[in-house]
């Protein structure tokens, strides 16, 4: 969205030296006055001291330590809960200052010299660069900012300062320094700063980082910036593609806000369809779920209008503890999850763990330690449930209580043979005997589906079919294994394509197959929240997508303004394509007939 | 004492960074263990992240992980997992 509004052409019309070229760490667009920040740079003075000075030194050395630490503390504490990131990072900062590494070394040498504590502090932070600099690798190299930004606190301190340093910054302008430590970042959020410039820093900096958590575009690696410009000055700058426009003229101005208006326009236009219902012109209903992880997530699964859960990953509560979840932990989320939704369906996705991710090393698991040579093809999702059954058990007995407080639907992971299928079956089938032995109420009429996502699984589908209540096709690991591509291989990566026939055949055969034997097919994966390729899911059939939250309105403008007829001939036209760029090259002819290119256009 | 040690890869696609490093710091201080990772020749001690951080353990650097306590083994499980896991903050 952002990138449309500063087209080459608009930047072409300003002189090329009025424009400054950075790196864009944070999307969005601002023009406002600037307030540029000089701070203070520290120059440790090197000063013997008498034999009795020495513990004295150290005492008021430790002392900045404590106070140092103390500001953070307090920083921490003001900060929302929800900024985890930025949160993170204080955490780490907090950790550095107590590193052995920066106060032993620094006393040892205070002790050893006869010096005082800036100028020894000062030597091992130069030796820590030392270490630093010999490192390639950019983000780890890129942490030696972060020490940084604590001695320069402790320097500060030592140095007599009492308050933070920062200066009070009005609200509504762009902040232009030097560099900025993350907890400057933070703090100036507070005084709703709309945009940051920097000298310094790079795409991973923490100060980036906590810039996007922030949702406040930044610019950095502007060289000489705090001198080009002055405190009043006015800029536009462009945190995507990292570009400063200084001196804008009136109308460039005006252009710009009649963009941010239109942008506005547009984000209030597409939150019409929020109440509209998800259906065809002609009046056809696909349900339009979402994907996510967290109950936390649930508020933004209602305010985008969703009409239920299609995929609930349910690893993050065996995740963030040491232990494994008890059983009334599950139920708990689950039964959140359930009371929210209903009426609409929920899809838990049982524990789908190894591949790419880890199961701690749980007590009375085995499995932890083996290391896969092959994990993808590994002992991960069912296959791991039914290995570890005891595990797989308590989530069961978790699910179906928590049934009965709404609509659930099981969804068993990476299926690929009958058997697996059967065998989860049976061990539902026996937690039900066991709550109804134990009158714990359940809803018998739990649905059960398997996540189509291994190739064996599709050619199947038909004889699956038989067996569950719905399917759901979950193309990210779908297109991995039937083309055989590793995302996460920089080498092969680029084979990896949603639009091979291979993969729209596949999912028209899944379809067809849960057609014939009267059971829903639904589709969670990144292609369902690209209206692109969307238009293409709802040519194949799907009755469900699901995907993020934020995307689902653009999703229904797209369906709201669809026919079912031309949905199904795009459908079958796209499945005689020979290949993806056959596909595509389809699609950039044929859409634009249908819809308006915002549309569709990524 | 209990001593564990194994071997392992690092999972991480940003390797070892900040988090990483300072997740095992507090595994030594949770689990009440001395716990150091090596790399051919060169061992720190994770209780310095700052000595972690400077190793420059990318993805799929080939570590060894030791820890010397009461709970070494499941110290180890835990910073295991925080080295293979995927966390891309």
């Amino acid at each position: 969205m952002h990138k449309r509004m500063f087209k080459a052409n608009e930047w072409d019309g300003a002189t090329t030296s009025r424009i400054l070229q950075g790196i864009g760490v944070s999307p969005g667009i601002a023009a406002a006055r600037v307030m540029v920040l000089k701070r203070q740079t520290w120059r440790a003075g090197w000063y013997h001291l008498p034999a009795d000075h020495i513990e004295k030194e150290v005492e008021r050395f430790f002392q900045a330590l404590i106070a140092a630490g103390k500001e953070l503390v307090q920083l921490r504490e003001r900060m929302a809960e929800d900024l985890a990131d930025a949160l993170s990072i204080i955490d780490s900062h907090l950790l550095i200052l107590k590193d052995r590494l920066l106060f032993e070394r620094t006393v040892e040498i205070i002790r050893q010299n006869n010096v005082n504590a800036e100028w020894a502090l000062a030597q091992v932070l130069n030796d820590i660069k030392d270490r630093f600099d010999r490192i390639d690798d950019p983000y780890i190299k890129e942490r030696y900012a972060d020490i940084r930004h604590v001695a320069d606190r402790i320097f500060g301190l030592l140095a007599g300062r009492e308050n933070d340093p920062l200066v009070k910054v009005p609200g509504g302008v762009i902040v232009v320094a030097n560099d900025f430590s993350p907890e400057d970042t933070m703090r100036m959020h507070a005084e709703q700063v709309v945009g940051f410039l920097t000298e310094k820093g790079g795409v991973t900096s923490h100060t980036a980082i906590v810039a996007r958590s922030l949702n406040i575009p930044a610019i950095v690696g502007l060289t000489h910036v705090t001198g080009i410009l002055a405190t009043g000055d006015t800029v536009i700058m462009d945190g995507s593609s990292g570009r400063v426009l200084l001196q804008p003229e009136p109308s460039e101005i005006m252009r710009f806000q009649e963009d941010e208006r239109r942008q506005r326009a547009m984000a209030d236009e597409l939150n019409r369809y929020i109440y509209l219902a998800s259906e065809t012109m002609d009046g056809y209903t696909i349900r339009l779920s979402a994907n996510i992880e967290r109950v936390e997530e649930l508020s933004s699964v209602l305010r985008y209008g969703s009409e239920g859960v299609g995929l609930f990953r349910s690893e993050f509560d065996y995740f963030h503890n040491h232990q494994p979840p008890t059983e009334e932990q599950l139920v708990a989320t689950y039964r959140q999850l359930l009371e929210t939704m209903a009426p609409h369906p929920v899809t838990v996705r049982t524990l789908d763990v190894g591949g790419d991710k880890f199961l701690h090393g749980f007590p009375g698991t085995t499995t932890w330690f083996d290391q896969e040579r092959n994990p993808a093809l590994g002992l991960r999702s069912i296959r791991f449930s039914l290995y570890e059954r005891e595990l797989f058990k308590i989530q069961l007995r978790a699910l179906l209580r928590a049934s009965a407080h709404g609509r659930l639907r099981i969804l068993l992971p990476l299926v690929s043979a009958l058997a697996e299928l059967r065998q989860a079956k049976a061990l539902i089938q026996e937690t039900m005997d066991i709550l109804a032995a134990e009158h714990m109420p359940y809803a018998a009429d739990a649905e059960l589906g398997i996540l189509v996502e291994v190739p064996s699984a599709v050619v199947m589908a038909d004889v699956f079919a038989e067996e569950v209540d719905f399917f759901a096709i979950g193309t990210n690991d779908l297109i991995q294994y039937a083309l055989a591509i590793d995302r996460g291989n920089q080498y092969v990566a680029h084979l990896y394509e949603p639009f091979h026939p291979a993969v729209l055949r596949m999912i028209k055969q899944t379809v067809d197959a849960g057609h014939a034997h009267n059971i829903p097919v639904s589709l969670c994966g990144e292609m369902a929240g690209e209206a692109m390729c969307a238009a293409v899911l709802l040519g194949l059939g799907l009755d469900e997508l699901s995907m993020r939250p934020a995307v689902i309105p653009r999703i229904k403008r797209l369906l709201r303004h669809s026919n079912t007829g031309q949905l199904r001939d795009l459908g079958e036209r796209v499945l005689h394509c020979e290949d993806s760029d056959d596909v595509r090259k389809f699609l950039a002819t044929t859409l634009p007939q249908y819809y308006p290119e915002e549309f569709y256009q990524p | 004492m209990n001593r564990r040690h194994c071997t392992l890869r690092v999972g991480n696609e940003r390797g070892v960074h900040s988090r990483v490093a300072s997740r095992l710091a507090e595994i030594a201080e949770e689990y009440g263990v001395t716990l150091q990772i090596s790399r051919a020749a060169e061992t720190v001690d994770c209780s310095s992240i700052l000595d972690v951080l400077a190793m420059a353990l990318i993805q799929g650097s080939e570590i060894s992980l030791h820890a010397e306590g009461e709970n070494a083994a499941s110290a180890l499980s835990a910073a295991t997992a925080a080295i293979i896991g995927q966390d891309n903050a």
